[in-house]
């Protein structure tokens, strides 16, 4: 990881001395659930560096992580715990980082780009390879771009005998000795592959729109270890399907509305996989320009999913075939978001200054989840609000 | 399917209208899809990791296109 980065660093360092214009920029959100016990908060800094050679190749290097401090049921519906299942959640704390490197190349009309990134937590492990290319048609108005990303990850899990039935599984206690060759863990592989293809459309000199599609493939392990779901006479750890097709399209238009001089942007979204999640997702976002340098922006955002095909939230009445689950994100819900965001660039400053552009970004975003079918053993999900706060510095020499 | 393509090609010649010294609001970072691309993808970050769902959120590009 630190091999990864400091390659990175001098491979952008050398590009700025070869005259490349270089860019910095930092994000950093805040995210915090709220629900007594469950309450959750998660930090996401990251910083990227950027060094642009003459309009023709761009290399690029960024670091981010994940600081997580949350707690968790480890035994869902576990009607020994109730009412007291929310109150005996554990504990847990987690970091991620991941190290990631890339390129454009590009030419007057079009674009080749390719990225790596790697993801290192103490249960979890990625490789991410991406490729991507776009080009620009009838005098760039339009704008076509696929991408192909492949994920080689790695899942820590307790060793359990291969033939074991699924309900006899147990639950991962914790992430000692993952990946460190310990005879009571063993490592489980997850393959991704991600097809993106977008085309973005200006239609009138204030109407552009895009239309996006994406495709992926999953397999292998796809649960939660640390996760058990109560079965009726015991407890097992949550049981998956190992393959897993998803599809999404989403339709984004912008408006500009001259007197106001500001643009309503509309997007929405389906979704389903074959483990029969669907989902439509709606938002309507103003933006305006205050003044030349200070940009506001207000948006609400609507989303609607229906429970996977084996989602129970009680298996031991209501059991769903050979898999099990107590993951809520597989359960119907809907969620609402409310934000807003202020950007404020600093005026151009003279040509003959080292720092062309300075760039500052503040988000915040109030979430609301409403689960309609998950409880824990009866008991409503208490942690379903939350907040983003998200800071943005961006800087061009 | 013809049909569709006929109509996707006249669409497609028809957006030539939109002349370079005409996109002046095209050119405005509001009209400009992934112009705020890492806070974006933070923001993604935040969503995707509480939703059964993924993807089709968005690309870079658009807008003007004037470079």
């Amino acid at each position: 990881m630190n091999r990864l980065l400091a390659l990175s660093v001098v491979f952008v360092a050398l590009a700025a001395s070869a005259g490349a214009q270089v860019g910095v920029s930092t994000v950093t959100t805040y995210y915090r659930e709220r629900g007594g016990p469950l309450e959750n908060q998660v930090v996401t800094p990251s910083v990227r560096i950027r060094g642009d050679i003459r309009d023709v190749a761009q290399v690029r290097a960024g670091w981010e992580a994940d600081v997580v401090s949350g707690a968790s049921v480890a035994v869902v519906d576990n009607p020994g715990l109730t009412p007291d299942v929310i109150t005996s959640a554990t504990r847990y704390d987690d970091l991620r980082n991941v190290a990631s490197a890339g390129f454009t190349l590009r030419s007057e009309f079009a674009s080749l780009s390719a990225d790596y990134s790697y993801g290192n937590e103490s249960d979890y492990r990625s490789h991410g390879f991406r490729l991507g290319a776009a080009t620009e048609l009838f005098e760039r108005n339009t704008r076509f771009e696929i991408s192909y990303g492949r994920g080689f990850d790695q899942v820590c899990n307790l060793a359990q005998p291969r033939a074991q039935e699924a309900v006899d599984r147990q639950r991962l206690p914790n992430s000692d000795g993952c990946f460190g060759g310990s005879p009571d863990r063993e490592s489980l592989d997850v393959d991704i592959h991600t097809f993106q293809g977008g085309w973005t459309q200006a239609w009138t000199p204030v109407l552009v729109t895009q239309l996006t599609f994406t495709g992926q493939v999953l397999s292998g392990y796809q649960g939660n270890p640390y996760r058990s779901v109560w079965l009726g006479r015991s407890a097992a750890q949550e049981f998956h399907p190992e393959n897993r097709q998803r599809w999404a399209g989403g339709l984004a238009t912008r408006v500009y509305v001259r007197p106001l001089k500001g643009a309503i942007q509309l997007f929405g979204r389906l979704y389903r996989d074959t483990w029969d999640v669907t989902s439509v997702t709606a938002e309507l976002a103003w933006e305006q320009t205050l003044v030349e340098s200070l940009r506001v922006r207000v948006r609400g955002r609507y989303y609607s999913q229906s429970a996977a095909a084996f989602f129970s939230d009680d298996y031991s009445r209501f059991p769903r075939g050979q898999y099990f689950t107590g993951d809520r994100e597989l359960s119907s819900m809907d969620s609402w978001v409310i934000g807003g965001s202020v950007r404020y660039a600093l005026p151009p400053p003279l040509e003959e200054r080292t720092l062309e552009e300075l760039s500052f970004v503040l988000k915040f975003d109030h979430l609301r989840y409403d689960f309609r079918d998950y409880t824990y053993a009866g008991a409503a999900v208490p942690n379903d609000t939350g907040i983003a706060l998200t800071f943005g510095l961006d800087a061009q020499f | 399917m013809r049909s569709l393509l006929v109509l996707l090609l006249v669409s497609l010649s028809a957006c030539v209208t939109v002349r370079p010294e005409d996109k002046e609001f095209l050119a405005d970072p509001s009209m400009t899809f992934g112009a705020d691309g890492e806070t974006q993808a933070a923001e993604e970050h935040v969503l995707t990791n509480r939703e059964g769902s993924f993807g089709a959120g968005g690309v870079s590009g658009g807008g003007c296109g004037c470079n």
